[in-house]
């Protein structure tokens, strides 16, 4: 991310002017609004001044040595930057959001460290950037794709890399292609051979010539059905070389996300990952077994069908072509209007879903509030709107199509005009007019397709370009060189660990921890302090941004991640049990198990009295369109999955909410049995999950504020004790209702 | 569930002390303007004390529908806690006089920096993203939506808020007003 900008010449002039000569120019970034406008001012950072310079003039000049509590404030459609000189408030300037609220970030930090006199080395940041470096446009979201910039040669290359195995099949579709354009123009040749030499003499018919139409008889049956038979191959095979490229592309996508890091994952919505494999695959899969042949094709079909009408007759070649411009321009107007009006179409036909689906989830809602009326008349004027733009795009539909398809053939009939004016005059005769006027409908065929082709190309190439970003990211969080692969016994060391999802936003802030092998530590803090990041970061899902964790002394990036996850057990806040029998789940983390095993873990797990309970027993399916489980009996499955592989490591993330006094004693069992020797990090919420562990760490906004067992913690009466308290005030205050 | 350190928790309530936010009227709050330009706000507690804020952030309750009314003063975010508390919220600008209106105007125009546009030259679709120049009170600007459906949204009086990619918003108070070929680029969106 670009901390150090280029401003224009006349900034730079005022900047070089106004600064002392032992300043270090340290940093310059832009901001985008004074007063009321948006302008394109700097802000440059000197190792002792902030300098505002806009148009050449300086604005402020600020010394860091008398500021502090900088900060970047988010307003409503842009952000500032505030800061306090002298113990006064100010703000220094007004940006816009997305583009540089990281950046500012950055230099928020920076500035914090310049006024304490620290922070001598400028500081630089990793974060990439949303908008192209050369254009300035925004890339196309979640990547690193600018439609402008982009380079078709590029793109083609690497395309054409990955049709590796596959181009002798592509081959065959080519030839065909060619054999039958050939074709194409030999059939008119040959009947204008057959009109002429043979069908308008005839009724002076000599009888030698009779055998000599049976032959070019033959001869066009003959071809006919040579070219629809090659026809049948070219089908055939583009369709399996076609398929057979989409589904490796397919497989290749997903195994690549399968192998990316959790941290680019996370940036992209499930939405857009199925969208890449699902849609853009077809685009690229239909563009290149059927638009693209077909586009080759007709630009190979039209020159030599231009070629031939100017070898045969250039006056009438030039009829052929006069309406050809009134005619794409008004396919060109015609495609706009009908495409302003299907979106329109669109967006109202979406908003009735929504509002249908809306209505229909919260039907519960309506019914309570006894809103259904106005529920009703909701939903009828969205699909009344929708009813009466689909009604009017209909009746433009069908009242200009077919006026546009009279245009298009308007050549014909100045052919058939022109072409009769010369028969009568003896210049021309039927069968050269025949053959002419096959050739015109060839470079007719394509004009209503024509202007969807750059559509075409531009959404083959960026959906293209999607599936290339994925296919070419190397995942954050790789395995070393040589990653040690061996037996873990359970001592954690965290140093001094920070880590924020967005690099300029710690969520975690200098942790340091030692924890041996057996101990079982709760984690504590108010929501969002950084408990599950916490966790996230020993199961390796991302790497820290600063200090280290080491795991029986090593560092957990030296293990293969494999090795490493493979001996930690996860049982999450929200149980996800895939498709598949009870057995299959338990099993997830131990393919090898055996029923013996499943069984024994579901006992400890206090979950076996109940799946023996069920008709089919292990062998229920559950998951999506499975049996649908209660809350308690999913956790303690998931329990179980955490037990059989004997993990040295336990992550454990309670549920929050709360189950009847049985199914918590239950589970409150499961889960001490599966502690028990294992060095095991919990997120804890009950008080018994609490009393029950080691030590506790209290985290507070990223920092750890509180470490010890629950007496000594108590006994501090700080957070832990506010916190312990509160659960017991709600505790009595239940019983006292009861 | 006993514990030992028991006390008598229905009746501890400075674990759950917070600050009470109050109506603020010109009998218990005075505005000023900071050195810098910014706000700076003398309280009167109901108890007498009187606490001066070197700076606060005013914030809108409802910076779509009613602007003026239900503004929430608050202590500015630090990095350290967070958004800061709030210490009360004005029931209508109104209440006070014109020169604590007006401070109070500035300090709310700059936050809720949103310009009307008057008229629109170009709307170009590109690759996804609508390319937009617009003419508005703050002049000419260019900027980039990716999704118009969702991010043009039209209120309850026919005003316009569009978003942009970079998180700026622009309003249009009346689509009718703007001119035709204006409101054609975009009456597909309405």
């Amino acid at each position: 991310m670009k901390l150090m900008f280029e401003m224009p010449a006349e900034d730079e002039l005022k900047f070089s002017d106004s600064v002392g000569k032992d300043e270090k120019r340290m940093y310059c970034v832009p901001y985008n609004f004074e007063d009321d406008k948006q302008v394109n001012g700097y802000i440059c950072i000197t190792d002792k001044y902030i300098y505002k310079l806009l148009e050449g003039e300086l604005l402020a000049k600020y010394k860091l040595s008398e500021m502090n509590d900088f900060i970047a404030e988010s307003l409503y459609g842009s952000c500032g930057f505030y800061a306090k000189i002298n113990g006064e408030s100010i703000l220094i300037c007004r940006f816009i959001s997305g583009r540089n609220l990281p950046r500012y970030s950055v230099i928020v930090t920076a500035c914090e460290m310049l006024a304490k006199g620290e922070g001598k080395e400028a500081l630089t940041s990793n974060e990439p950037e949303r908008f192209c470096p050369k254009c300035g446009r925004p890339f196309v979201v979640h990547t690193k794709i600018c439609p402008f910039c982009q380079s078709k040669k590029d793109v083609y290359k690497k395309l054409w890399a990955m049709t590796k195995g596959l181009r002798l099949m592509m081959l065959f579709p080519l030839i065909a292609a060619i054999i039958s354009i050939i074709f194409r123009f030999i059939i008119p040749y040959i009947q204008r051979i057959a009109i002429d030499n043979y069908i308008i003499p005839a009724t002076g018919i000599q009888s030698g010539t009779f055998k000599g139409f049976i032959l070019i008889v033959v001869a066009i049956i003959t071809l006919d059905i040579v070219h629809r038979t090659i026809s049948v191959i070219q089908g055939r095979m583009a369709a399996v070389s076609g398929n057979r490229f989409v589904r490796m592309l397919r497989a290749l996508l997903f195994e690549k996300i399968q192998m990316l890091s959790m941290s680019s994952i996370q940036k992209k919505s499930t939405g857009d990952l199925m969208g890449r494999i699902n849609q853009d695959v077809a685009v690229v899969q239909s563009f290149i077994t059927s638009q693209m042949p077909s586009y080759v094709a007709m630009f190979f079909s039209f020159i030599l069908a231009l070629s031939l009408l100017i070898y045969l007759n250039p006056l009438m070649c030039l009829f052929v072509f006069i309406p050809l411009p009134l005619a794409i321009f008004c396919i060109l107007k015609f495609k706009n209007i009908m495409q302003r009006r299907n979106i329109r179409a669109w967006i109202l036909g979406q908003r009735t879903n929504r509002n249908l689906q809306d209505v229909l989830n919260g039907i519960r809602v309506v019914k309570a509030y006894g809103n259904e009326e106005d529920a009703v008349e909701k939903f009828v004027t969205c699909t009344k709107n929708q009813a009466k733009q689909d009604e009017s795009n209909a009746k433009t539909f069908d009242t200009f199509f077919p006026i546009i398809g009279f245009i298009i053939h308007l050549g014909k009939y100045f052919i058939i005009m022109y072409g009769n004016i010369l028969l009568f005059g003896g210049r021309m005769l039927v069968g050269e007019l025949s053959q002419f006027n096959s050739y015109a409908n060839i470079i007719y065929e394509p004009l209503l397709q024509i202007t969807s082709i750059p559509r075409n190309i531009s959404n083959f190439l960026t959906s293209l370009g999607k599936v290339l970003e994925i296919l070419e990211e190397e995942p954050d969080v790789a395995d070393c060189a040589m990653p040690i692969n061996q037996k873990i016994v359970g001592n954690i060391s965290i140093n001094h660990v920070t880590f924020g999802y967005d690099s300029y936003n710690p969520v975690l802030k200098d942790i340091s921890l030692n924890i041996k092998q057996g101990e079982m530590i709760g984690l504590v803090g108010h929501s969002g302090c950084g408990k599950t990041t916490l966790i996230n970061l020993l199961m390796r899902l991302y790497d820290a941004t600063e200090g280290e964790i080491l795991v029986d002394g090593i560092n957990i990036k030296d293990f293969a991640q494999n090795s490493l996850r493979s001996q930690i057990g996860v049982v999450l806040q929200e149980t996800h049990l895939f498709s598949g029998s009870i057995r299959d789940n338990i099993k997830y983390s131990s393919p090898h198990a055996t029923n013996a095993e499943v069984i024994n873990a579901a006992r400890e797990a206090n979950a076996h009295d109940f799946i023996i309970g069920l008709p089919e027993g292990y062998n229920t399916m559950v998951g999506e369109k499975g049996y649908s489980l209660s809350g308690g009996e999913r956790q303690r499955i998931a329990i179980a999955r955490a037990l059989i592989h004997n993990p040295k490591i336990l992550i454990l993330d309670e549920a929050t909410a709360a189950l009847d006094t049985e199914t918590e004693k239950l589970i409150q069992d499961a889960i001490n049995k599966v502690t028990a020797g294992r060095t095991t990090f919990a997120i804890a919420h009950r008080l018994s999950t609490l009393r029950n562990a080691d030590k506790l760490i209290v985290l507070d906004h990223g920092e750890l504020a509180e470490f010890g067992t629950h007496r000594e913690l108590l006994d501090r009466k700080g957070i832990y004790y506010k916190l312990v308290m509160a659960q017991k005030r709600a505790e009595l205050a239940k019983q006292n209702a009861v | 569930m006993v514990e030992d350190k028991e006390i008598d928790l229905l009746n501890d309530d400075d674990i759950f002390a917070r600050r009470i936010s109050v109506r603020l009227t010109p009998q218990n709050a005075k505005f000023t303007r900071s050195a810098n330009d910014l706000i700076s706000m003398e309280f009167t507690n109901s108890n007498g004390t009187v606490e001066f804020f070197e700076r606060v952030v005013p914030l809108r309750a409802f910076p779509i529908t009613d602007p003026d009314e239900y503004i929430a003063i608050r202590l500015p975010e630090t990095k350290k806690k967070g958004k800061g508390f709030e210490i009360g919220m004005i029931n209508s600008i109104s209440d006070f006089d014109e020169a604590t209106q007006k401070l109070i105007d500035e300090e709310l125009s700059r936050r809720y920096f949103t310009p009307d546009i008057k008229k629109i030259y170009s709307f170009k679709e590109k690759f996804g993203f609508y390319y937009c120049d617009v003419e508005t009170s703050s002049g000419k600007i260019s900027f980039v939506m990716n999704n118009p459906t969702s991010n043009i949204r039209t209120l309850e009086d026919n005003r316009v808020y569009i978003s942009d990619i970079d998180g700026n918003c622009f309003e249009i108070t009346d689509p009718n007003k703007l001119d035709k070929l204006s409101l054609k680029k975009i009456e597909i969106y309405l």
